[in-house]
């Protein structure tokens, strides 16, 4: 009779340490998914990366330190910055001898970057988005030598949308970081 | 040939500046108009909505199948679908596992906000987890299901092995958290085997590592979520005390066939102990061993506080101020990129120093923090090991239970409990 009486107890009371542990561990889970909705972005949420074009420096660390294959950032080109000339730093490599478009003079690596005779002298660039690898050179050169109309941004729907960005990790100007929907692009032609 | 050398001296004057109109707009005569170019953005609010469905869905699935039903074949199911869709169709982002970095610099940092999807995916396995054990690792995380599904044979680790390859976890999770909450980065989500698998490319390291998980995994039941995930760490605290749990067959005959099944070792067989002990010195014993728990900690505490200093260096704002400090002390001519964008910005060697101050004594604190946490989960293992209970029967580890229900196939008495038809014939 005693040790039925013993036996009972024994289960009793592991049954009522775990219901104190269920308690604890339902309060500690409310607890912290309190704390955590509490830090919600629910209108604006930033769940896009993007460069910030005018703090981006360029160092073409987007084209390698992407998940992607090939990065999911590529240039793009605002019409209304540029000033369509015929000695373009974007088009053309740094000190070059011939304007002609000969692949050892122009500065896209991939031939991304085609142009097109306007009206004397202007002549209208656009860029090949399945060429482009995001590697800055254009947009470099268009910042030191013209209007800033070539810079990269991230393409919204190449981005796998991680985590934690890897290009963000290694960017020496903090230029990327999390944007919400309505600002998704950070385009020059519309400031 | 004037354009091309004032833009010449332009870029001598500012390589950083952010030159805009150094040419004006062109007057066109032609009558040309620009161009339009939409940049289409994805609204990814229907899949995150799809996303959360799903989880819940496929997690009552689970709970349905192994509590209910005690049967394996939706958990295939579910695990051959999360596969394809958490996996290779949704590419692996967000998960659960990686929610946990964000989640704790949330709960560190006021300023930093997530979106609602990173929340629920951290906290809806882990309240599905006190309800029915660990359901989202049977089949609905994509991690675990690729490795069940390749699993052909467990060949079971030897004990010792088993239970300092289980410490991993606990580690690792301390030590994610520590670099989520100090803004260092995101090593779960760096480091994580799968996604470059999931996304057919990727770091090749971590695809090579994740391939060598894989074949273990042919091998030996789910290598990474016994010994490598920390989201499987937290689960395992809840589902000791999960409301429902996975049981064995009531009619259980001492067969060993589900030990033999189980992939992470969760079912333990009979056990005499032989230590002749009574309950009071038992309990005494335990006492004595906890009263060194505190002292695990602080010693823990001490050994990592330690590391600290070169931890730091982890963090992009101390390797800026490593390389400031060997430019200082030897001025070069071509400064490495980081410093000369940094400069560039117009910051200084005082800010950064000042900022490695604030870092280092971070840094420190965490370190003591995380310390005493691996000295406390490394104490309680300890403990644990000399916790010795006489088993007459085989039971559960609720904390190892993954809730997969292979057991269920192998176990004679639940197949004649499952389907009557069997046992007419």
């Amino acid at each position: 009779m005693k040790q039925e009486q013993e036996k009972n107890n024994l289960i009793s009371r592991k049954k009522f340490l775990r219901m104190c542990g269920t308690v604890a561990a339902g309060t500690a889970a409310v607890a912290v998914s309190g704390v955590a909705f509490r830090r919600l972005a629910l209108r604006d949420a930033s769940c896009f990366w993007q460069i910030d074009p005018h703090k981006c420096t360029f160092c073409g660390r987007c084209e390698t330190h992407c998940v992607l294959p090939i990065s999911a950032v590529k240039c793009i080109h605002a019409n209304r910055v540029c000033g369509y000339c015929d000695l373009c730093g974007g088009y053309y490599r740094n000190n070059v001898k011939e304007l002609n478009t000969a692949a050892e003079n122009l500065a896209c690596p991939t031939g991304a970057i085609r142009r097109e005779y306007v009206e004397d002298p202007y002549f209208e660039y656009t860029i090949d988005e399945s060429l482009c690898n995001g590697c800055g050179k254009c947009a470099k050169g268009c910042n030191s030598f013209g209007n800033g109309s070539l810079y990269l941004q991230v393409k919204q729907e190449l981005c796998k949308g991680c985590n934690a960005c890897q290009i963000a990790d290694v960017c020496p100007s903090g230029a990327i970081g999390r944007v919400a929907y309505a600002t998704a692009y950070r385009l020059k032609d519309e400031e | 040939m004037r354009k091309y050398s004032s833009a010449l001296i332009l870029l001598f004057c500012s390589f950083l500046s952010h030159a805009q109109n150094r040419f004006p707009k062109p007057d066109f005569e032609s009558g040309y108009q620009y161009p339009t170019f939409r940049y289409p953005v994805p609204d990814e609010t229907v899949w995150m909505v799809a996303d959360l469905a799903l989880l819940v869905l496929l997690m009552g699935i689970v709970a349905w199948s192994v509590i209910r039903k005690r049967r394996r074949a939706p958990v295939v199911l579910v695990s051959v679908f999360s596969v394809g869709y958490f996996g290779f169709f949704r590419t692996g982002c967000v998960c659960s596992i990686g929610a946990i970095q964000n989640v704790a610099l949330a709960l560190v940092d006021t300023s930093y906000t997530m979106p609602l999807v990173v929340v629920l995916f951290f906290i809806l396995p882990i309240l599905f987890t006190l309800m029915f054990g660990r359901v989202f690792c049977a089949g609905v995380c994509p991690l675990g299901a690729l490795q069940e599904l390749v699993n052909v044979k467990h060949y079971r680790l030897s004990k010792p092995l088993t239970l300092v390859l289980g410490l991993i976890p606990w580690i690792y999770l301390i030590f994610a958290i520590g670099f989520a909450v100090t803004r260092t980065g995101f090593i779960i989500c760096r480091f994580d085997p799968f996604i470059g698998i999931f996304r057919l490319g990727g770091d090749l390291g971590m695809i090579v590592f994740g391939g060598l998980l894989l074949i273990t995994s042919v091998f030996t039941g789910r290598p990474f979520c016994r010994f490598l995930c920390p989201y499987g760490a937290i689960l395992s605290l809840f589902s000791r005390v999960s409301v429902w749990k996975m049981r064995l067959t009531p009619s259980c005959i001492n067969c060993e066939l589900c030990h033999n099944a189980c992939p992470v070792d969760a079912i333990r067989p009979p056990y005499g102990n032989k230590v002749k002990e009574s309950r009071v010195q038992g309990v005494k014993r335990i006492l004595t061993y906890l009263i060194f728990l505190p002292a695990m900690a602080v010693g823990g505490a001490f050994l990592l506080s330690m590391t600290g200093d070169s931890v730091s260096r982890a963090h992009k704002d101390m390797q800026l101020y490593d390389m400031a400090v060997q430019n200082e002390a030897l001025p070069q001519n071509v400064l490495p990129l980081e410093l000369e964008v940094f400069y560039g910005q117009g910051g200084t060697f005082e800010d950064l120093s000042l900022r490695s101050e604030t870092l280092r004594a971070d840094f420190g604190r965490y370190a003591a923090i995380a310390g005493s946490l691996v000295g406390l989960v490394v104490g309680l293992t300890l403990i644990s090991l000399s916790l010795k209970r006489t088993r007459a029967t085989y039971e559960i580890d609720d904390a190892a239970c993954v809730n997969c229900g292979k057991c269920f196939n192998y176990c004679p008495q639940n197949r004649i409990n499952v389907k009557p038809e069997n046992k007419k014939q």
